[in-house]
């Protein structure tokens, strides 16, 4: 059951920090495809210089071997990634 | 302890600061409790769930059966934390309300509430079937994927900017 409450934790932690870089607002989605607000990039490009050293730091260390990662199909990613990119600039999430 | 308090009050955060904050919590999410943080499974499971009291015949079929399997999950779970956590810190800085639209979608489109709705759920509709069709939504193919190298989330991020970049071209026109 901790498995939850953990989920709970990171769940809590991941609305509350897209809630403060403001990218919970419509606004925010669309002046990224307007070229007008960077917000949606700062934020993921910082997300990910953080969390790839940690990942990788820990995978070398020992504690974490790196499972279950997103599977790969080229034609599927690329159209779903397509069709999902319409529905954002649209709706704003 | 005051500084913390205002932080948490305060109406938005550098996006720097937030990001390097999520790349810890994104991070540790896989390390700690084996799961990678994607929310898009959840809506799925979730009207999964709701198939199965509603219409059990329905939801007796071969996805369901043999690809995906139904349960409340950590990731069921974790919809319901950004849920609550992301109330919480709009409730903490006092920008809590209610509302359907901003003055910017407002301008575009129009004034009227229903067109809000009604094109927030067709958006919410093409939204869950592309995530399903990539296996993954901005947060777990495009942040957590990308994390793991994935060559998924680097192709997934570039037709989504693609599209997006095309679709709100075509919205906004001469405004864009």
């Amino acid at each position: 059951m901790s498995g939850l409450f953990s989920a709970l934790f990171f769940g809590f932690c991941f609305g509350f920090l897209l809630n403060k870089a403001r990218l919970t607002k419509y606004d925010t989605i669309v002046n990224q495809f307007r070229f007008k607000d960077f917000t949606v990039l700062k934020y993921m490009l910082t997300t990910l210089i953080v969390a790839m050293p940690i990942v990788y730091l820990m995978q070398g260390l020992g504690f974490y071997t790196i499972s279950n990662v997103p599977n790969t199909y080229i034609v599927g990613n690329l159209l779903g990634g397509a069709i999902f990119g319409v529905g954002m600039a649209i709706g704003g999430f | 302890m005051s500084w913390i308090w205002k932080q948490i009050k305060a109406e938005a955060w550098n996006p720097y600061v937030a990001g390097a904050l999520f790349g810890v919590v994104v991070a540790l999410a896989p390390i700690l409790t084996g799961n990678l943080m994607g929310s898009s499974g959840s809506f799925l499971n979730l009207a999964g769930l709701i198939e199965k009291t509603v219409a059990p015949k329905l939801a007796d079929n071969m996805f369901f059966k043999y690809i995906w399997q139904l349960g409340v999950n950590w990731q069921l779970i974790l919809l319901i934390g950004v849920f609550v956590g992301a109330m919480a810190s709009a409730m903490f800085s006092g920008t809590f309300k209610l509302s359907s639209s901003t003055s910017q979608w407002r301008e575009i489109f129009g004034p009227e509430k229903w067109k809000r709705w009604v094109l927030a759920f067709c958006a919410g509709i093409i939204v869950q079937y592309g995530a399903s069709l990539a296996g993954g939504c901005t947060s777990g193919l495009a942040i957590s994927g990308t994390m793991l190298l994935a060559p998924a989330g680097l192709i997934f991020t570039a037709g989504l900017f693609g599209t997006g970049i095309i679709t709100t071209l075509v919205i906004y026109r001469g405004r864009y």
